[in-house]
C-alpha cells in the first residue's frame, strides 16, 4: 500500500504546497448481551485513503474506499480542483506550524491481544455478567466489549513516512432496576459505554466484571427506593469517572484552539478561553493543573503520532490554576507562533485532521480519599454519569450522576437518586480546594466525543482523581 | 452500486457465497461533499465515497454479523467465512427469528440530478456570496454546506429487494458580531429550495435585534419556539420515548400511559414518511415498506414505534422503523418525526402574548430524566422577551430544565407555518408552539 500512496504523492508533488496521504485500515469487534443472552456480534473492516492538499494556500480533501491506482488517482484530482475551490474564498494563504520529517514506526505496547482471545470466551463473560445482574427490580442487564486495531500510514511531500498499529479495548456492564414509573441504573467501571484504553484484554481482565455484577445489581435495586436529591448548595466531591467528563466538558473542549478561533462556532459552539486570557487567565484554584498528554501509558488519546504527523506530547493547559496553552493543529498553532503540540486526529481516512483531545489530564493532588471526604461536615460524593450538558462558549454546565452519596461529618451515607449538579465553569474550578493523590489517578476512556461537520467521534482520556468542590448548587431531575 | 442493475449483482454474488444460510443485506453507498467556512475563508472542503455493506447471517434463532466496506472478492468470501464463524457459535436468540417476506414499495427517495452534480465551485460561489453580504453589516460568518448523494439496497434471502437513490443538501450559518449573533439551518433533497437569499436576510434581521441583551430570572414562563427548537426537543423526546423496545421493557413515559389523553387535541405527533418536507426511504432496515404511524393523535399517546426485534421477541407489529444493523440492540426510532401544524400565524402568537420568551435556538439538549421526559439544554443565537404582543429586548442565554410532558400539556398556540431540521434518519418537521410552561433554571453571561 505504501508503495501506491508514495507514487500518488510524487504525482501531487510539483501540483501542491503541500500534500499528505492517510492510509487507514481498522478491524474491530463489538460484542453486547442483555440478560443473559448475545444481542449483538459484529466483526467489521473498514479501509480507505484520505489525500489532503494545500494549494495556492487553500486546503482541498478528498478521500475514498476505493484503493486501485487509478481510483486514488481520481481522488487526488478531486483533492485538487476542491482545493481550487477553497481559494475563491481565502483571506490570505494558509500556513503550517513548521514540523520535522519523521521516519517512524509505533505500536501500541499491548499484553494480550483481544483478537486472539476466542470469542467464545468474550460472549461466555457477557452472558455470565449479565445474567448475574438479574436481582430484584433488576429486569434489565446489558454487558459489551469493543476491540479495535487500526493500522495507519501517513506520509507528506515533507518526507514524512509513519506507520502505527494502535489498539484499543473497552467494555462495561450496566443494571437496571425497573418499578412502575421509574427507573434506576447503576453501570460499571464508568457511565456512557463503559472504560476504554489502548491496550489489550488486560484492560478487561483487570476490570473484574464478574466480581462487580452482583454489587451494582445491589445499588440499581438501592438506587429505586431513594430519594431524589434535595435541591440546595453545598460541598461535594466528584469520583474519578465523573470527574474525568467534567474536565473533558468544561476544560478539552474550549481549550481546542479552533473553537477559540471561531472555527466551530456554527456547531459545537465556541470558547470562553479566548486568546487575550493566555497566561493571565485564572481558570481555576492552585490546586488545579491540567495537561494534554498523548504519551501517558494506556491513555485512549494515546499514540505515537497524530494525523498531521506531528510527535505525541505533553503539554501544560492549566498550571496551578492558570491558562497556559491550547490543544493544537499545525494550522492553527501559526496564530500563537508556536509548533503544534499534536492534537490534530481524525477519525479515520475519510475524515480531515480537526483539534481534538488526546488525554487531558488533571494532575493528583496530595490528599488522602478520607481527608478529602474528611473535611466536608455536609456534602455529597457524586458518582457514575447520566446526564451532560454545557453552553456553547463552555460556560454554564450541568451533569446529572446516577446516584449521589450523602457526606456527614466527613463519613459517607445514604444514597440519592436523580442527582444534578450545575455551575459556571471558572468559578466551579476555583471553587477546587482538594484532589486525591495518585493512587486514586486512573485515565479514564471516552470512546464517543463528538466534534465537527462531517461529524467525527474521537477516542480519547482523562486522568484524575476524586476532587473536592466547594459550595455547588445542587438538585434533582424530575 | 451505480444502478438497480449492480445492486442485483451484488446480492447474487453475496447469497452465491451462502447457499446454507438465510441473510439479510444492507448496503449504503454515499458520495458526500462538505464546504465549511469561518473567519472569512473556506477552511475545510471535503469530499468521501464510501461504502458500509453489513452481512447478517441466520442460521434458525443464532445470528452472526460482519460489515465492511470493500465488495471485492477475496473482502467478501473472507467476512462471509467470518460471519458463518459467528453464526455457529452464537447462542440462541430468546425468541424466534424470521425473515421479512418480500414486499411492494411505493415510496420513493427525494432524488435531485442537480444536487448530486453540485460542485465545490459552486458551493464556494454561493458562500462567496452570502459572507459580501453579511461582511457589509461587520458581521463574521461561520457555517456548513453540504451536497450528498445517497444509495440504499435492503435485500434478504426470501426476496425482499428494495434499490434507492436520493440526495441531501444542508446548510447551516452562524454569524456574530461582539455578542450580536444569528442563525440560520436549512436541510432538503434539492439544492434549488435552498434561497440563499432569504438566508442571508433572516441572519441579517435576527443578528440586528439580538444585542444588548438582558438578564432574566430562572423561573416557569410562557415560551414561543421557533420550528428548530421544537425539532430539536421532539428529536429528544422521541428517542427518549417512543422507542419499542424501551417501552416494552418499562424503561419509557409511554409504557404507562398509552391510551391517555394528556395533551390539547392539537397536538399530533407522528412518524410520517410522506409528509412534504420530510426524506423518506421506501422501507427500514430490514425490508418492511414505511408507513405513517401516530405517536400522539388528537392529545392521546398512541404508541412507540417498532423495529424488527422487538416486535418479534414481543409479539407486536413491526411499524418499519427497524435502523441500521448496527444499532440492533438500540430498538426503534421514528425516522420522519412530524408534529402537525396549527391555524396560527407567528405574528399573531407573538401579537397575542403579554410576557413570554422567544427561543429561536437550542444548544447541547440532553435527557435529564426519560420517565418524564425532562429534557435540558441552553438556548443559542437570539432569544428575545415579549412584552405586551412585541419581541422586545435580547435576553442572554438560559439553561432550561423542563418536562416534555408539562410542556405539551401547556401547548395553546400552533403555527401554520412548518420547517424541517435534521432528525435521526429523514428531516424532523414542525410548526412554531407556544406553551405556557416552560422551566428556566439558570443563566449564563451571554
Amino acid at each position: 500500500m505504501k508503495k501506491v500512496l508514495k507514487n500518488i504523492l510524487d504525482w501531487l508533488e510539483l501540483k501542491v504546497n503541500y500534500a499528505d496521504l492517510r492510509f487507514v485500515q481498522t478491524e474491530e469487534e463489538n460484542i453486547e448481551a442483555e440478560n443473559g443472552i448475545l444481542s449483538f456480534y459484529n466483526i467489521s473492516t473498514n479501509r480507505g485513503v484520505g489525500i489532503r492538499v494545500l494549494v495556492n494556500g487553500a486546503w482541498g480533501f478528498a478521500a475514498s474506499n476505493n484503493l486501485s491506482r487509478t481510483s486514488l488517482l481520481e481522488t487526488a484530482n478531486k483533492a485538487l480542483e476542491i482545493a481550487q475551490a477553497s481559494a475563491l474564498v481565502k483571506k490570505g494563504e494558509v500556513k503550517l506550524a513548521p514540523q520535522k520529517k519523521h521516519l517512524a514506526t509505533y505500536i501500541t505496547p499491548i499484553i494480550k491481544d483481544p483478537f486472539r482471545v476466542s470469542p467464545s470466551e468474550k460472549i461466555d463473560l457477557l452472558v455470565k455478567v449479565t445474567k448475574a445482574m438479574l436481582k430484584d427490580k433488576v429486569k434489565k442487564s446489558n454487558g459489551s466489549l469493543e476491540f479495535i486495531k487500526t493500522y495507519k500510514i501517513f506520509i507528506s511531500t515533507e518526507g514524512s513516512e509513519i506507520e502505527q498499529t494502535i489498539i484499543k479495548s473497552g467494555g462495561g456492564i450496566i443494571a437496571s432496576a425497573i418499578g412502575v414509573e421509574d427507573f434506576q441504573t447503576r453501570s460499571y467501571p464508568s457511565g456512557l459505554g463503559g472504560d476504554y484504553a489502548t491496550c489489550g484484554y488486560e484492560l478487561i481482565e483487570e476490570m473484574k466484571l464478574t466480581e462487580n455484577a452482583e454489587r451494582i445489581s445491589e445499588e440499581a435495586n438501592q438506587l429505586l427506593t431513594a430519594p431524589p436529591l434535595p435541591a440546595g448548595k453545598t460541598d461535594i466531591v466528584l469520583g474519578g469517572s465523573q470527574l474525568a467528563l467534567q474536565v473533558h466538558e468544561s476544560c478539552g473542549h474550549p481549550i481546542e484552539l479552533d473553537r477559540v478561533l471561531g472555527k466551530e462556532i456554527s456547531y459545537a459552539g465556541g470558547s470562553f478561553l479566548t486568546l487575550d486570557k493566555l497566561g493571565h487567565f485564572i481558570f481555576g484554584s492552585p490546586e488545579v493543573t491540567i495537561v494534554a498528554d498523548a504519551t501517558v501509558p494506556r491513555g485512549l488519546g494515546t499514540f505515537g503520532y497524530d494525523d498531521e504527523g506531528v510527535p505525541a506530547s505533553k503539554t501544560y493547559l492549566i498550571n496551578k490554576g492558570k491558562l497556559e496553552g491550547y490543544l493544537m493543529s499545525r494550522e492553527d498553532a501559526v496564530t500563537l507562533g508556536l509548533p503544534s503540540n499534536g492534537a490534530a486526529r481524525a477519525e479515520n481516512w475519510n475524515r480531515i485532521p480537526l483539534v481534538r483531545m488526546t488525554n487531558v489530564n488533571l494532575l493528583p493532588g496530595k490528599l488522602e480519599l478520607d481527608e478529602l471526604i474528611g473535611d466536608i461536615k455536609e456534602g455529597l460524593y457524586f458518582d457514575t454519569n447520566k446526564s451532560w450538558s454545557i453552553d456553547d462558549k463552555r460556560l454554564n454546565f450541568q451533569f446529572g450522576t446516577e446516584v449521589a452519596r450523602e457526606i456527614k461529618n466527613g463519613k459517607l451515607g445514604r444514597i440519592y437518586k436523580n442527582a444534578i449538579y450545575q455551575g459556571i465553569t471558572p468559578k466551579f474550578w476555583k471553587s477546587c480546594d482538594g484532589i486525591s493523590d495518585k493512587k486514586y489517578w486512573k485515565v479514564w476512556g471516552i470512546p464517543d466525543c463528538g466534534k465537527g461537520q462531517p461529524s467525527q467521534s474521537m477516542h480519547v482520556g482523562h486522568g484524575t482523581s476524586p476532587a473536592r468542590f466547594r459550595k455547588v448548587k445542587v438538585g434533582a431531575s424530575q | 452500486m451505480r444502478d438497480i442493475n449492480s445492486g442485483e449483482k451484488l446480492v447474487e454474488k453475496i447469497s452465491g457465497f451462502l447457499k446454507d444460510f438465510d441473510y439479510e443485506i444492507v448496503a449504503i453507498e454515499n458520495r458526500s461533499e462538505l464546504t465549511r467556512f469561518a473567519e472569512s475563508y473556506i477552511h475545510q472542503n471535503v469530499a468521501e465515497t464510501n461504502l458500509k455493506l453489513v452481512i447478517k447471517i441466520i442460521d434458525k434463532d443464532k445470528i452472526g454479523m460482519v460489515t465492511m466496506n470493500s465488495i471485492d472478492d477475496h473482502t467478501l468470501s473472507q467476512n462471509i467465512q467470518k460471519a458463518i464463524e459467528i453464526t455457529k457459535m452464537s447462542p440462541k436468540l430468546d425468541y424466534g427469528y424470521r425473515l421479512v417476506p418480500p414486499q411492494r414499495y411505493t415510496l420513493k427517495c427525494k432524488y435531485s440530478q442537480k444536487t448530486a452534480q453540485f460542485t465545490p465551485l459552486k458551493r464556494a460561489q454561493l458562500i462567496s456570496q452570502l459572507m459580501e453580504k453579511v461582511h457589509q453589516r461587520k458581521y463574521d460568518t461561520a457555517g456548513a454546506f453540504t451536497t450528498e448523494e445517497n444509495t440504499l439496497l435492503v435485500a434478504n434471502s426470501e426476496g425482499v429487494f428494495a434499490f434507492d437513490k436520493g440526495t441531501k443538501v444542508e446548510f447551516n450559518c452562524v454569524i456574530t458580531r461582539n455578542n450580536s449573533t444569528a442563525h440560520c439551518s436549512f436541510i432538503s433533497a434539492a439544492i434549488d429550495d435552498l434561497d440563499f437569499e432569504r438566508c442571508t436576510d433572516e441572519l441579517l434581521l435576527t443578528a440586528s435585534q439580538n444585542k444588548n441583551q438582558i438578564e432574566i430570572e430562572p423561573g416557569v414562563y410562557t415560551v414561543i419556539l421557533s420550528p428548530e427548537a421544537v425539532s430539536e426537543i421532539l428529536n429528544y423526546a422521541c428517542y427518549a420515548a417512543f422507542n419499542g423496545k424501551m417501552i416494552m421493557e418499562g424503561q419509557s413515559f409511554i409504557s404507562n400511559n398509552r391510551g391517555k389523553k394528556l395533551f390539547p387535541e392539537t397536538i399530533n405527533i407522528l412518524d410520517d414518511p410522506f409528509e412534504k418536507l420530510t426524506m423518506p426511504l421506501p422501507c427500514d432496515f430490514v425490508g418492511w415498506p414505511r408507513e405513517k404511524v401516530y405517536l400522539v393523535k388528537d392529545g392521546i399517546i398512541v404508541d412507540g414505534v417498532y423495529d424488527h426485534n422487538t416486535a418479534l421477541k414481543y409479539n407486536k407489529k413491526c411499524t418499519a422503523n427497524t435502523l441500521p444493523p448496527e444499532h440492533t440492540s438500540s430498538g426503534a426510532l421514528p425516522f420522519n418525526v412530524v408534529m402537525k401544524e396549527g391555524d396560527k400565524t407567528i405574528e399573531e402568537m407573538i401579537s397575542s402574548t403579554k410576557k413570554g420568551v422567544y427561543i429561536s435556538r437550542l444548544h447541547y439538549v440532553n435527557i435529564l430524566n426519560p420517565m418524564s421526559i425532562q429534557l435540558t439544554g441552553m438556548t443559542r443565537n437570539g432569544t428575545f422577551m415579549i412584552k405586551d404582543g412585541e419581541m422586545t429586548k435580547a435576553v442572554k442565554n438560559m439553561r432550561f430544565n423542563t418536562s416534555v410532558v408539562d410542556m405539551l400539556k401547556a401547548v395553546d398556540m400552533i403555527s401554520k407555518e412548518k420547517k424541517a431540521k435534521e432528525g435521526y434518519i429523514g428531516p424532523t418537521v414542525a410548526p412554531y408552539l407556544r406553551t405556557n410552561n416552560f422551566t428556566f433554571s439558570s443563566n449564563t453571561s451571554f
